[in-house]
């Protein structure tokens, strides 16, 4: 329970530290946001009037609680290009990136876990040097550059789907789907080589453990001790890895979504940059910010159910 | 001892030493001129005249690519250096010494890394303006900070207490000596994969962020950028995608290749 309560503390912490940084950097050089709503020919009564309605002239840190309160009643001011509220412009967005990213993610978990497995039981010179080769190869594979030929061949030339045309996520759920599969794919390649990767080398090294040595000169047999024993106990590191897999998708898909012409929050985010609408900017930066920090806790709290040594030093 | 034949290391330096080589020539003299327009010749697939075809204005693709090249190598080497020189200044300085500027610094490093290194560059590219190749070096360069300093900072705390450390220390040595002479020669076992590492990340995020069009902008071409200007015309000129891509992979994949054969290397030595 100790173990449980440390960890949400630190990571409200980290909440509240990221978007301070990040509000106090936009409040440094985004000058002043009633100008920017109304253009350099507004009257100086407007403005004043303009600044007294958005709260502006309150002190710094009464803004920064207020603007971090309406993160989750959904007040996160107005958009200086839209004129709409922050909120109704990007809720629609964090879903289909949620999509995006779930799909992934599922990708990668399905792949990667039993190529782990199955790599490491092909240990020798030659496969080692492939399975290096072939991982570095995967890796180094820009997932935008994956995306452009993926779109090309499945939505150019065998039609699959309309790339530049999401259907709707509600009204064709599965047709949506199918079409953010694509995108998942290009995400997926890369970090799945990297998690195949980071199993295998766990694996090995817990194969080399004396517990191990013990149970097989015992007598059992080694795929139940690799089964039993070894998967068991290469499953923290796993888990927090795939914790920062979460968080590197969540970047990686800011690149994808562009390639596929996805309407989601990294689309937005880099169209909102190129207009300097703060506003936006500003909320979605701290949105995928907490959403990585989320799944790093959820990862942490996984593990402590999975091995009750991390449970013990909470105590301690 | 026996010299160990690292296969990683040699392959990994052959194919990223001829595109390095080649770019750096790129820097230089091009075939032809990366920004000459002919109308005679669009949009050609690749031949000997034009080893990577033209694009619709006409221009060799090879060339621009040479050129290209050379920026995203230019900003991937630049970037590495401030994070590694930064990042290790911090790290050390925190491993060696501890205490509560370790803690703080730590926690705001926890804040920064809570960032995916893409959307941190975006957010600083953001605050200091689109664009600008300096502004892209800066930007990515704060993004690479806090992993080698994290890194430092485990490699430093662990030698601390080092009995040559302490021996060090009776014999007089102040703390700056220590940390320069006497521990910064043992951190290069890991620093330099994670430099490799580092660059190869530099170079992909360089990439991604010119492909989303606020990189590097014209007329300092670089390869993300080349490539979203690709997309548009997969259909008529794939040899621009194909090639732009290839060049970029196969950089990524030998300098990975280095890194690989480094760590072996390391661990074979204990």
């Amino acid at each position: 329970m100790k173990y449980t309560a440390k960890k949400i503390v630190l990571m409200l912490v980290t909440m509240i530290l990221v978007s301070f940084l990040t509000y106090t950097a936009f409040e440094l050089v985004s000058g002043d946001p009633a100008q920017a709503m109304l253009g350099t020919e507004a009257t100086p009564a407007r403005l004043a009037a303009l600044r007294e309605e958005l709260g502006l002239n309150r002190p710094f840190l009464i803004r920064y609680f207020s603007w971090l309160g309406g993160l989750f009643t959904g007040n996160l001011g107005v958009s200086f290009s839209y004129k709409l509220p922050v909120w109704q412009l990007i809720a629609p967005k964090i879903e289909v990136t949620l999509w995006l990213c779930l799909i992934s993610f599922i990708l990668i978990t399905v792949i990667s876990l039993p190529l782990g497995i199955w790599s490491y039981r092909r240990s020798g010179k030659i496969w080692d040097f492939m399975h290096t080769a072939f991982n570095q190869l995967c890796m180094a594979i820009p997932p935008f550059f994956i995306g452009i030929l993926l779109s090309w061949g499945f939505g150019i030339v065998l039609r699959v789907f309309t790339p530049g045309n999401l259907p709707d996520l509600h009204a064709h759920f599965f047709d949506a789907i199918r079409y953010l599969f694509f995108a998942a794919v290009c995400l997926a390649i890369p970090r799945s080589a990297m998690t195949v990767r980071m199993m295998r080398s766990t694996v090995i090294g817990e194969m080399e453990q004396a517990y191990v040595r013990t149970a097989i000169s015992r007598g059992n047999d080694r795929r139940a001790v690799l089964t039993r024993h070894v998967l068991k106990n290469s499953l923290v590191p796993v888990v927090t890895f795939l914790g920062q897999t979460m968080a590197e998708l969540i970047g990686g898909s800011i690149v994808v979504e562009q390639v596929f012409g996805i309407p989601g929050l990294g689309r937005f985010l880099v169209a909102s940059i190129s207009n300097r609408d703060y506003p936006v900017v500003q909320a979605i930066v701290v949105i995928l910010a907490f959403w990585v920090v989320l799944t790093g806790t959820a990862a942490d709290l996984v593990n402590q159910r999975i091995d009750p040594r991390l449970r013990l030093e909470g105590k301690r | 001892m026996k010299k160990h034949y690292n296969g990683y290391l040699i392959a990994g330096l052959i194919i990223s030493g001829i595109i390095i080589i080649m770019t750096i020539i790129g820097m230089f003299w091009t075939p032809y001129s990366p920004t000459a327009m002919s109308g005679a010749a669009k949009l050609q697939a690749p031949s000997l005249a034009h080893l990577f075809g033209t694009d619709n204005f006409g221009r060799d693709i090879f060339s621009r690519v040479l050129k290209g090249a050379g920026t995203t190598l230019t900003i991937a080497v630049a970037t590495v250096a401030i994070g590694a020189f930064f990042g290790t200044l911090i790290g050390a300085n925190t491993g060696y010494f501890g205490g509560i500027v370790d803690d703080i610094l730590m926690r705001l490093n926890d804040a920064v890394t809570a960032f995916p290194s893409i959307l941190l560059a975006l957010l600083i590219i953001s605050l200091t303006g689109t664009g600008k190749k300096y502004n892209v070096i800066l930007a990515l360069g704060i993004v690479f900070i806090p992993s080698f300093a994290r890194l430092m900072r485990t490699t430093y705390a662990s030698y601390r207490n080092a009995n040559y450390i302490i021996s060090a220390r009776l014999m007089g040595a102040g703390s700056g000596r220590i940390m320069m002479i006497h521990i910064l020669p043992n951190t290069v076992r890991v620093l330099l994969p994670a430099l490799t590492i580092g660059f190869n990340n530099a170079v992909l995020a360089e990439a991604s962020m010119s492909f989303l069009g606020i990189g590097v902008a014209p007329p300092d071409a670089s390869l993300g950028y080349m490539l979203s200007d690709a997309q548009g015309m997969f259909s008529v000129a794939p040899w621009y995608a194909v090639c732009t891509g290839l060049v970029i992979i196969l950089l990524v994949f030998g300098v990975g290749l280095i890194g690989a054969g480094m760590q072996k290397q390391g661990s074979g030595v204990n």
